[in-house]
């Protein structure tokens, strides 16, 4: 990650007066973040917090008294009794002319450019002047489309050389693929010579944008960005638990951005968690089905909870019944299912998921465990069923042994062999609750359709143990519910009294049941903000 | 599930309010009459043709409809005969009845952007016309002077990119204004528009 280029030494601050505001920062911060905390905004385009300063806009100008000229706010360090003016007529007027001299050879195609709504230069533009271009010449003419990498496309035109995109390269994902070539007004972005923008966290280039130069090939023409509503959640692609924004419009989910947090991912997100959202559309299970026949939900939970009661009827208590909690499913899903299979007496537990990646891996953000709550589902197994919990190589075993005569899944990922598929197949019941089909869908006996993350409320617990908060964004599709009410509606069926309205119940009573998350916290709710009253996101 | 109700928070009652009867409005008799009147008044004046008819014979005859009428939208051509619209989106956005429909494409030429889908539902259309004044480029206009078609079935009333460049033509407003329209516009009468 970017580190900060002046560490502050503890202990050490400077005060100083901006527009007649006392404020004390710590030593090495700039006066632009300064102004920030006051709540003062000053224009600018090619800062960026999480990245180096280059001042090459000079678009946050601000004058400083005792200084002749005005300074770029962005690279000026405090320093004691400096007197800041930010809203001064010759500050004012000198960010208006940057802002003029910026948009000199601007295209001003705002209708066809797709980060229109969104866009910096656009808002900074319309609440400044508004105003007609004084220059009558010919504007600079440009490419409109370069191809700079598999995702993403330059339009060199609309570009305002801020070099935000060159820096996330170097700072973020440490590979210099981009650079500046030629000079003056024929100055223009490129990909630096014998390589291509193809690294990890390319796409971070686009967001950090603060014009519609560089456009995601996923994205580009799919959607206005004005149309786009978003809600606040976290990334389900691996154990890092990025935190990000899903953008959705009337129900579908049209991309992921990443949102800052520091203790996380700071300002950024991979390229391959942001294309996780196309799969949770695909090839989903909307509605029940017992032994390949589609049938309502209600008549799928009674058969299956008829086999359970048979069986324990016939064969003991725990009526040799398993429960494989999943990683792929949030903190109070895999609780609930626990907590009915020890009011069962089930004792075989297993916690399955996607199977590690650590080709993927890297130290910037990305995890080689590609599920999103490995930790949580741990936790919870250890707190409810201390030492139970196998793994999915055991459950094959105990599967081809015939140890099992029912079982319970949960979520989608699985990772069984042929064989262990040919035994789950022979089960006297096989719960599966699962959003997408798979290679599973077809040997089990009952099929329940469960929401994907986007679709619901919840918690996920990442790899450094934070639990983190995951909002609901679209609907599921058809009779799919979340696996909490699944599992309720088939607990009530076994006779095990199980009311939580909501997952705030569900959650408190969890954090008194799992130690790891004493200290955790269920997250506000949050309105669902349409983009376009968000500001720009450049 | 997760359904919460809101708690009612006010009362709301329907107030009566008490009008003054009469004998004449309990009766009805007096407005039957008044109607009549006036019915009979015009029925004798068009038999003597005291005053041109207040009716046509539509559709043989029809009315002169004034030029800022808006009838059945068209989308414009460019000089090669391609769609004028650059799919921005602006109708849509504008449209208060959500009317336009349009997917966005790349067109592989120079022009960068086009509706690879333009529909619009010419039943929910409200003839707003604020999808005319929102278009950036002439691409949309309303003034084909067609009425709305009869249609059998609710889909047919869903007219597609290829029926509405059928009526369109070739415009020639020039994208971003006139070369010199800054100076030109210093000599329009009208202050509104310098």
């Amino acid at each position: 990650m970017a580190e900060t280029p002046n560490p502050a030494p503890a202990q050490s601050t400077v005060t100083l007066k901006i527009d007649g505001q006392s404020v004390t920062v710590p030593k090495g911060t700039n006066v632009l973040e300064a102004a920030r905390s006051l709540g003062v905004s000053i224009s600018f385009f090619c800062y960026h917090p999480g990245l180096s300063s280059p001042a090459v806009c000079r678009q946050c100008l601000v004058e400083v008294k005792g200084q002749p000229k005005p300074v770029p706010s962005c690279y000026t360090p405090c320093a004691d009794n400096m007197d800041v003016l930010t809203q001064s007529e010759k500050a004012l007027t000198v960010r208006q002319q940057m802002l003029e001299f910026t948009l000199v050879n601007h295209p001003v195609d705002c209708p066809i450019c797709d980060k229109a709504g969104e866009c910096t230069l656009q808002k900074l533009y319309v609440e400044w002047d508004s105003a007609h271009a004084r220059m009558d010449y010919e504007k600079v003419h440009k490419p409109k489309k370069v191809d700079l990498g598999p995702t993403i496309v330059l339009d060199a035109e609309r570009c305002i050389l801020c070099t935000r995109c060159i820096r996330v390269c170097d700072e973020v994902a440490h590979d210099h693929q981009l650079e500046m070539s030629y000079r003056g007004d024929r100055e223009t972005i490129s990909v630096a010579p014998g390589k291509q923008l193809d690294n990890p966290y390319s796409l971070n280039t686009v967001d950090v944008c603060p014009v519609g130069a560089l456009t995601a090939k996923d994205f580009r023409f799919q959607m206005r960005a004005w149309e786009l509503m978003t809600t606040s959640s976290v990334c389900a692609g691996c154990a890092t638990g990025c935190n990000d924004e899903i953008h959705h419009a009337r129900g579908e989910i049209y991309r992921l951005v990443p949102r800052e947090n520091q203790d996380v991912n700071k300002f950024w997100m991979c390229d391959d968690g942001r294309m996780t959202y196309h799969e949770i559309r695909q090839n989903r299970v909307a509605g029940a089905r017992v032994q390949g026949e589609t049938v309502p939900l209600d008549k799928a939970l009674s058969f299956a909870a008829d086999r359970i009661v048979a069986l324990r009827g016939s064969s003991g208590s725990s009526g040799l019944l398993g429960v494989v909690a999943n990683a792929q499913a949030t903190n109070e899903d895999n609780y609930l299912l626990l907590k009915v299979a020890s009011a069962l007496g089930v004792d075989r537990v297993y916690l399955a998921g996607r199977p590690a990646r650590p080709d993927c891996a890297d130290d910037i953000l990305r995890h080689a465990d590609m599920n999103p709550n490995t930790a949580g589902a741990r936790a919870i197994a250890q707190a409810l069923m201390p030492g139970k919990a196998k793994g999915v190589p055991q459950l094959a075993a105990d599967l081809e042994g015939g140890a099992l005569k029912a079982l319970w899944i949960l979520g989608d990922h699985v990772d069984l062999d042929e064989e262990a598929q040919a035994a789950l197949a022979r089960l006297e019941v096989c719960i599966y609750q699962t959003p997408h089909q798979n290679f599973l869908s077809d040997k089990v006996n009952v099929l329940l359709p469960a929401a994907a993350w986007a679709e619901v409320d919840g918690t996920f617990t990442n790899a450094k143990g934070l639990v983190q908060r995951i909002r609901r964004a679209v609907e599921p599709p058809g009779e799919a519910r979340p696996h909490r009410e699944l599992i309720q509606l088939l607990g009530r069926k076994l006779g095990i009294a199980l009311d939580y309205p909501n997952v705030r119940m569900l959650f408190k009573e969890m954090k008194q049941a799992v130690p790891e998350f004493a200290a955790a916290e269920y997250g506000r709710e949050l309105p669902v903000v349409q983009l376009r009253f968000a500001g720009s996101r450049g | 599930m997760e359904t919460t109700f809101r708690k009612r928070t006010s009362k709301a009652t329907v107030k009566v309010v008490p009008r003054p009867e009469t004998l004449n409005k309990e009766l009805m008799l007096g407005g039957i009459i008044q109607g009549l009147a006036v019915t009979m008044r015009h029925f004798f004046q068009n038999v003597a043709r005291e005053k041109p008819e207040v009716t046509i014979n539509y559709p043989e005859e029809r009315l002169k409809y004034p030029l800022r009428n808006r009838g059945l939208h068209r989308l414009m051509h460019r000089e090669d005969d391609s769609v004028r619209c650059v799919a921005c989106m602006c109708c849509p956005t504008a449209c208060p009845a959500h009317c336009i429909t349009i997917v966005a494409e790349e067109t592989g030429n120079g022009n960068e952007k086009r509706p690879a889908i333009f529909e619009i539902d010419e039943l929910r259309c409200i003839v707003c016309g604020l999808c005319v004044e929102a278009c950036p480029c002439d691409a949309i206009r309303m003034d084909t002077g067609e009425h709305m078609h009869v249609v059998d079935r609710r889909d047919d009333a869903i007219l597609g990119k290829v029926d509405l460049m059928k009526r369109g033509i070739s415009s020639t407003a020039v994208q971003g204004g006139e070369p010199n329209w800054q100076e030109r516009v210093k000599t329009v009468p009208d202050p509104r528009f310098r």
